[in-house]
């Protein structure tokens, strides 16, 4: 068996009376890219929440690398390597792109490598470099999402969650977006990836899983998810003929 | 023909009312660092003031030591006092959604304060009187007094280092980033605890800087602190709330609106005025005189 990092197993989460997950299970193996695809609604952003702490869980359990999350508090979690870029980005938009960064390594073990971190994420995002001095709020949607996604890297994360990265973005940013995830994949970054943009998502994951009302209704690598007739016809709009 | 004063008075007015409206500043610059990160009104800031007030001038009575000197002791047991009162009084309530319990925390331990202050000291108004309290100075061929000088320049000096600290060192930046975005914040690993605490910590420690500054300026009572509080909180509408500078220059504004209104319209209008301009800001530049605007977490 490949090298579990996360394991999520049988999560329950309720809003009040009102439940978004239903005993989910899923897992993250080490180095890989995991995405979680289903329609509006179906508790993708409720379970990312649910791992970081960000929710309570009423049932269930939530690994990283063995060590149980469930109760913790978020920047417990967040301590523990995992680093979540929430839905909307959750960027400081009155401090600057360079303190941004900076806060993305807050934590005691990040900020001794504050430095090289720096270095390593304005290689990978040149834009931010020439922006370093500016309000995070004045930049463009797409390098917004680019300073978040660096910013989340800026620790070292054993894992990064992002939840829709592509939301609201031109369809070359999008272009860019995916391009830079297999990117950080490809420099061994362990990716749990949500989107609403299935067949892209599904594209460069190495495995998939299919949340539909709260329940995992299908999961497989990405390339089997792709080429399921099922997914084809509710997901991607393919017609049956 | 109504006759326009000699240019002097303006000079005056205006130097009184900066030197004195910096104390309304600097307790504003409590309030906004507080409110900052937790979102609550922290109304017992006035009572703070006045509680250091008494420590300085119980120090100066019982042990001779100067109330400038003072700073020494009273910025530091400030800091402390602040981490302690959170940790103690409002770390629970802090986690709950409702802020009107940590509100009601805050004028139950004005009250506290006011009492026990009471029981220690008297009721009775007095202040600090040293060698140089009578002793004047002159700025830009003008004469004033030398402890609302300092006072003022204490009032710059605590303002500027804790803009110093939000700005320069990575613990500020990590209160500017959960004073926007606590969610966000915690999701860097930044502790919404650790962080309300140090806002209480400074918030206190600043109280303790205005302490020794009203101590050396007018006589005081037990309960004068709840006035300071409400002026502070006009500094701050002023300013616009969540920014450190706009706290200064709003309780700075406030002092000449003060004492020009005490001048030309009388003293009896000077409140009157300020709340006023408190409830017109509100209504009508809710972001204050030069703010952004202003984001819930």
């Amino acid at each position: 068996m490949a090298n579990r990092l996360l394991e999520v197993t049988d999560l329950e989460v309720a809003y009040g009376d009102v439940r978004a997950l239903w005993g989910v299970s899923i897992h993250v193996d080490a180095g890989t890219v995991v995405a979680i695809v289903g329609a509006n609604g179906a508790g993708k952003t409720t379970m990312l929440r649910a791992i970081s702490g960000l929710v309570p869980v009423q049932g269930g359990t939530v690994t990283l690398g063995g060590a149980p999350l469930a109760g913790l508090a978020p920047e417990a979690i967040a301590r523990l390597g995992i680093a979540h870029v929430p839905e909307g980005r959750g960027l400081f938009r009155q401090m600057t792109v360079l303190e941004n960064l900076e806060l993305g390594a807050f934590q005691p073990k990040a900020r001794r490598n504050m430095r090289q971190a720096l270095e390593k994420a304005y290689a990978l995002f040149p834009r931010l470099k020439e922006r370093a001095g500016q309000k995070a709020g004045s930049l463009s949607g797409g390098e917004q999402q680019m300073l978040a996604i660096a910013r989340a890297t800026m620790s070292d994360p054993k894992l990064l969650i992002l939840d829709e990265p592509s939301i609201g973005l031109s369809p070359l940013v999008v272009q860019q977006m995916f391009s830079l995830i297999e990117t950080l994949h490809k420099q061994g970054v362990t990716i749990l990836l949500v989107e609403q943009n299935i067949h892209q998502a599904l594209k460069i994951a190495d495995y998939g899983f299919v949340l539909k009302t709260g329940e995992i209704a299908m999961q497989g690598t990405g390339a089997e998810l792709i080429a399921d007739p099922e997914i084809q016809k509710a997901y991607m709009g393919v017609l049956e003929l | 023909m109504f006759d326009l004063p000699p240019p002097a008075i303006f000079l005056q007015l205006s130097l009184n009312g900066a030197l004195g409206g910096a104390m309304y500043g600097v307790a504003a610059v409590g309030l906004s660092l507080i409110f900052g990160t937790m979102r609550l009104i922290f109304l017992a800031q006035g009572a703070m003031i006045i509680l250091a007030a008494c420590f300085v001038r119980a120090l100066f009575q019982s042990f001779g030591i100067d109330p400038f000197l003072s700073l020494v002791i009273v910025v530091p047991v400030g800091l402390a006092a602040g981490w302690l009162i959170y940790q103690g009084l409002f770390r629970k309530a802090a986690a709950e959604e409702d802020r009107n319990i940590s509100l009601l925390i805050a004028v139950g331990l004005m009250f506290l304060a006011e009492n026990l202050m009471t029981v220690v000291w008297g009721g009775n108004t007095a202040g600090v009187v040293t060698s140089y309290t009578a002793s004047g100075i002159h700025i830009l061929g003008i004469r004033t007094s030398f402890t609302r000088t300092m006072g003022f320049l204490i009032a710059l000096a605590g303002t500027g280092l804790v803009m110093l600290f939000l700005r320069k060192t990575l613990v500020g930046k990590a209160v500017r980033a959960a004073s926007e975005d606590m969610t966000a914040a915690s999701l860097m690993g930044i502790s919404p605890h650790r962080v309300n605490a140090i806002a209480f910590a400074i918030g206190i420690a600043l109280a303790g800087a205005a302490g020794v500054a009203v101590a050396t300026t007018f006589p005081f009572n037990p309960f004068a602190g709840f006035i300071f509080s409400l002026k502070a909180l006009v500094a701050l509408a002023l300013g616009g709330i969540g920014s450190v500078a706009g706290a200064l220059a709003g309780g700075i504004i406030l002092g000449l609106i003060e004492a020009y209104v005490q001048f030309f319209v009388g003293g009896s209008w000077t409140n009157a005025v300020a709340y006023g301009v408190f409830l017109a800001v509100l209504m009508f530049k809710p972001e204050g005189l030069f703010g952004r605007p202003y984001k819930k977490a």
